[in-house]
């Protein structure tokens, strides 16, 4: 497998090379947070400082069918906050150039 | 292994887990093991009145796999040997 | 031999893909690297629900369990 050429060779490249950066993770549960990547693992736990969850809460009594009703969002800080890796869905870095 | 030792260098401390049914418990670390299971005492539920049945339970053991999140104590977080320590584990994963 | 899946899987790295999480979300974009957990790295990614396009990462690693299928564009 030829390194692209950004250098990454395994998708856990990806996340060192975001180490002490501020970063996205989608979680399970129609939560996202953000913040600055301290720790990870194999199993994608995460540590986190400075972190900023946000929750969408799909409001089922005004949704109509087609739509998706309305959206309310919950956000909360937390300093310093480790994340289990088995909700983590995605995770991504601040944009690279 | 990285993160079982943070938990283990943050015994003693108070920390918050937030549980995948929203139940949030703070109380004192008292261990954790490699599976990240925990054992909390002089807990604390944050919502009381969804979860009455709490109330009387000064301590508690947490299956690793039904936590969301913990909530560490930030002064007690070397943030640099953290990501020092991450850095060397992933090195050790690449070399296997 | 070129008909295991992971020679597949190496052909396309490098490629424009669609990944289908089991929730139903797609992400398109070009897959750099993916290991044998099937974790995913992409770039340029387009995250699509139902068709709309509701968020856009220029890197996104994507945990191996939620991964569904990935196809060819």
């Amino acid at each position: 497998m030829d390194p692209s050429s950004t250098g990454i060779q395994e998708p856990f490249d990806l996340i060192r090379l975001s180490l002490s950066e501020r970063v996205f993770v989608k979680l399970r549960g129609d939560r996202e947070l953000t913040g600055i990547l301290h720790a990870y693992d194999g199993h994608m736990n995460l540590i986190l400082s400075d972190a900023e969850e946000t929750i969408m809460i799909v409001d089922p009594v005004d949704g109509n069918f087609e739509g998706q009703g309305t959206v309310k969002v919950a956000k909360r800080k937390m300093e310093m906050l480790f994340v289990r890796g088995d909700g983590v869905i995605l995770v991504s870095p601040p944009s690279r150039t | 292994m990285l993160i079982f030792s943070v938990f283990k260098t943050l015994t003693d401390q108070r920390v918050t887990v937030e549980l995948k049914n929203d139940l949030s418990i703070s109380g004192v670390l008292k261990s954790v093991d490699q599976f990240l299971n925990i054992r909390l005492d002089s807990i604390k539920v944050l919502d009381e009145t969804r979860h009455p049945h709490m109330m009387a339970v000064k301590n508690c053991f947490i299956r690793g796999s039904v936590v969301r999140y913990v909530q560490l104590p930030a002064e007690h977080v070397d943030t640099q040997l953290l990501e020092d320590a991450t850095r060397r584990e992933a090195a050790n994963q690449a070399k296997r | 031999m070129s008909g295991s899946p992971t020679d597949f899987l190496k052909g396309v790295v490098g490629k424009r893909v669609i990944v289908r999480l089991t929730s139903g979300v797609d992400y398109r974009g070009i897959l750099s690297c993916l290991d044998g957990y099937m974790n995913i790295a992409l770039e340029q990614t387009e995250e699509h629900v139902n068709g709309i396009v509701t968020n856009r990462y220029g890197d996104a690693f994507i945990r191996g369990n939620n991964g569904g299928y990935r196809s060819r564009r």
